[in-house]
């Protein structure tokens, strides 16, 4: 403010140190006018910095995802970590006859039957620490679910009820044979299959169930959204560098980290996730990493990862416009990867049927299950919604478990269920199928 | 000159006019698969699993007798009809087709190393389903390996458990058991083949992943490069996992026979990769090798079959250098275990991927991605 009046004051002096004739006075005011006006005009240019609102920053990216703030990391994911090792435990723990259908359900809710949080059903006494959930993040997005708290619930419910299934109907019949309306044990190469009386195995339903359920959910219809991301005062504050309370990010850089860390929050080094994608979890990062050892599918680990480090960027530039282009990209790919998996299930499961191998189609057809069902959960950009509505999904599910469910799928089925996936993005079945 | 080259080039693209794998499995040439198909079964497979199962049924008595009477004596005869019916299935463990495969035949007689703790289990509590699939690593070969040789440190010890240990009996039924439910199997596999399924595989002499050709040729490099080349060589040598891990050898408590049944096994491959007869290797009919030389197949200008002739013998030179004890091989100087998974590998691009692709034959099966 003062550096503005000053060179008024001074032509204020000139005009009181000077008394001159009108005609000398005039040409003293035209030429100090000048003065003035590029002195104001310099202050303006300078002042500039403080006001850059319409401009577009350069959004500088970094080699890895890796963001500081005074020298000290703004990247935190901690919640997103916890839950995929909570996931880790509870499918893990599915297939051990010694756990309880208590203490699973314990694992998926991380509450007591009654609703206290004095639950540990964890080995890992950190996550039996934990105020965390899974269930809690179940179809929980604010996109999808914020005014849709009925299929909330619903979906909620289906991991319940799939959990306590594997409990109450396969469990008891672990030494039984497997037949069509008959739970048991299948054979699968060397390796043994425990699948309900429709041969779905209920810890491949929870599993890929979860991927979409949750991890994509979240990353795609919660964090990388508006209504999350531009929540409340987390635009203004990103802008004036207002952290969150105690903590060395912005909530809008927190958000999109939380949408990051679903996928890569196990990394080995989260900063440089592709190093060992596919290897980090049983969930979202082991699928990114099979659909990217597709030949036809391949680099689509790097355009997420790249997305994602340019969106963290446009945050921290202040550039929303490329932070949301990202976002667009990442819900684009993530998409795809699920329904490659779905139709990659259907088509293996279809081929082992033909073949004669009974126990590696059913687990090949219970992890198509569990995709197929994380359909309702991918984003389309142009419209809002998922690709497949929960009608939709649930119509899917219905012709693959009606009747004695997978002992009496045909190819027919197969097909038109991958067509009608394939159909909607842009890849065919014959190149997501093998 | 000109005709030559272009005879010669008709024919290497006849060869390898095999298309994307994607596409359906068919035969382009005019071999006459089902000549091959029938000198598999008369002159090999039904052969070799008639000679197998007249081992198996003297392992089987055996075992009754041991089970009976637990002597010395009786030991060392059931040592030497395990020793025996175990070498002779190397011979017939490629050929899961048919009831073979419909009985999980190889998982269900040689999955290894055996799980000691589930198969004390099965003998203190008896009753025990053993068609169930959560049992292959309970029973068959290994199972047996472990119960002769495992059960305690030296054969004096062996035999004082099973004359005087509180629970000897227990275990002596349990073997009993195993050794009756290996004749079983072998029994029923070559029934079934004497009994109709001769007839209906050569019959099958179509061009879909169905069909009797393009199952046994997957069988034959399922078994190759699983069985053979990880199993008995590249999973104990730690090709697969960080360490080696000399308890996954075949033929762990032996100790003196893994070699032996790795030889064989080596010897079994090539035999049917020409076609050789079982009970005369010297004479050879219609098999993979006159199927390449009937396409004139060639890799680096030499013939394919040749190269992978060569290859086999290669390996086996190179296996040569191998303890008969893996485990110790293992443990005292790795590297000739990884020598010889070299050269076994080389083979699996010559087979899997060069002789398929001349077959026009698809792979039927995935390598299991750890789902």
């Amino acid at each position: 403010m003062k550096p503005i009046f000053a060179p008024l004051f001074l032509f204020r002096l000139s005009l009181v140190n000077n008394r001159q004739p009108i005609n000398k006075l005039k040409i003293m005011i035209k030429s100090h006018t000048y003065l003035l006006f590029v002195l104001i005009g310099i202050l303006s240019l300078s002042s500039c910095k403080d006001d850059d609102k319409d401009m577009k920053a350069e959004v500088v990216v970094p080699a890895t995802y890796s963001f500081e703030r005074d020298g000290v990391s703004s990247v935190s994911f901690e919640g997103q970590t916890t839950r995929i090792q909570m996931g880790k435990e509870l499918i893990d723990a599915m297939i051990d006859f010694n756990v309880s259908e208590e203490i699973l359900l314990e694992m998926y809710s991380n509450e007591t039957a009654n609703g206290g949080g004095d639950a540990n059903p964890f080995s890992d006494a950190a996550l039996n620490e934990s105020t965390k959930s899974i269930r809690s993040k179940v179809a929980a997005s604010a996109d999808l679910f914020s005014s849709n708290t009925v299929d909330a619930a619903s979906i909620k419910q289906d991991f319940a009820t799939w959990i306590s299934a594997q409990v109450t109907e396969v469990f008891p019949n672990e030494n039984e044979l497997a037949a069509a309306g008959q739970a048991g044990q299948i054979a699968d190469g060397t390796s043994t299959r425990y699948v309900n009386a429709k041969g779905l195995e209920y810890n491949q339903a929870v599993n890929k169930g979860l991927i979409g359920g949750l991890m994509t959910d979240q990353a795609l219809n919660n964090y990388l959204g508006t209504a999350v991301l531009d929540a409340g005062e987390n635009r203004a504050d990103n802008d004036a560098g207002t952290l969150a309370d105690g903590k060395t990010y912005t909530n809008m850089e927190h958000k999109w980290d939380e949408a990051y860390g679903y996928l890569y929050g196990t990394s080995v080094d989260a900063a440089n996730p592709n190093a060992t994608i596919g290897n980090d979890d049983s969930f979202l990062n082991k699928y990114i990493g099979r659909v990217e050892g597709d030949s036809d599918f391949a680099g689509i680990a790097d355009e997420i990862y790249d997305a994602f480090k340019l969106g963290r960027a446009a945050i921290v530039a202040r550039n929303y416009t490329v932070r949301d282009e990202q976002a667009a990209i990442i819900r684009e790919k993530i998409s795809t990867v699920i329904a490659v998996r779905a139709v990659y299930y259907l088509q293996q499961g279809k081929n082992a049927l033909a073949n004669g191998n009974t126990g590696g189609a059913f687990h090949d057809l219970s992890e198509g299950f569990g995709f197929v069902y994380s359909l309702q959960f991918t984003r389309q950009n142009n419209s809002g919604a998922a690709y497949f509505t929960k009608a939709e999904v649930d119509g899917f599910i219905s012709q693959l478990t009606n009747g004695n469910g997978f002992w009496d799928l045909d190819a027919a089925t197969l097909d038109s269920i991958s067509e009608a996936i394939a159909d909607k993005f842009s890849f065919t079945v014959a190149q997501a199928g093998s | 000159m000109k005709k030559q080259i272009f005879l010669f080039f008709l024919l290497t693209a006849f060869a390898c006019s095999c298309g994307d794998d994607e596409g359906p499995s068919e035969q382009v040439d005019n071999f006459d698969r089902q000549a091959m198909l029938t000198n598999w079964a008369d002159n090999i497979i039904v052969p070799a699993f008639s000679a197998f199962a007249e081992k198996t049924t003297a392992l089987k008595d055996a075992g009754n007798t041991f089970a009976t009477s637990p002597s010395n004596a009786n030991y060392e005869d059931l040592v030497t009809k395990w020793e025996t019916a175990y070498l002779g299935f190397q011979e017939v463990s490629m050929f899961e087709i048919g009831k073979a495969e419909e009985l999980r035949m190889t998982n269900n007689l040689n999955i290894y190393p055996t799980n000691v703790a589930e198969l004390t289990n099965n003998v203190m509590n008896g009753g025990v389903n053993l068609e169930l699939p959560s049992q292959i690593d309970r029973q068959g070969f290994p199972a047996l390996d472990y119960l002769l040789f495992g059960i305690a440190d030296n054969q004096t010890a062996i035999l004082e458990f099973y004359q005087n240990d509180g629970n000897a009996n227990q275990f002596l039924d349990y073997l009993n058991i195993l050794t009756d439910r290996i004749d079983n199997l072998a029994q029923a596999v070559l029934s079934d083949w004497e009994n109709g399924y001769r007839d209906s595989f050569i019959n099958n002499s179509g061009n879909s992943a169905t069909a009797s050709v393009d199952k046994l040729t997957n069988d034959f490099i399922f078994y190759y490069e699983k069985h053979l080349r990880a199993g008995k060589i590249g999973i104990p040598a730690g090709v697969f996992s960080g360490d080696a891990l000399s308890d996954k050898v075949e033929g762990f408590y032996k100790k003196n026979l893994s070699k032996a049944l790795f030889n064989r096994s080596l010897d079994a491959v090539e035999n049917f990769f020409n076609g050789a007869f079982y009970n005369n290797t010297s004479t050879e009919g219609e098999s993979f090798k006159e199927y390449l030389e009937y396409l004139k197949v060639t890799k680096n200008e030499v013939s394919l079959a040749t190269v992978i002739n060569d290859e086999f013998q290669t390996a086996r030179t190179t296996a040569q250098e191998l303890s008969d004890n893996f485990a110790d091989q293992v443990e005292i100087d790795n590297v000739k275990m990884l020598a010889t998974y070299d050269q076994l590998q080389i083979n699996v691009v010559n087979i899997k991927v060069d002789m398929l692709q001349a077959f026009n034959i698809n792979i039927d099966y995935i390598d299991a991605d750890g789902d």
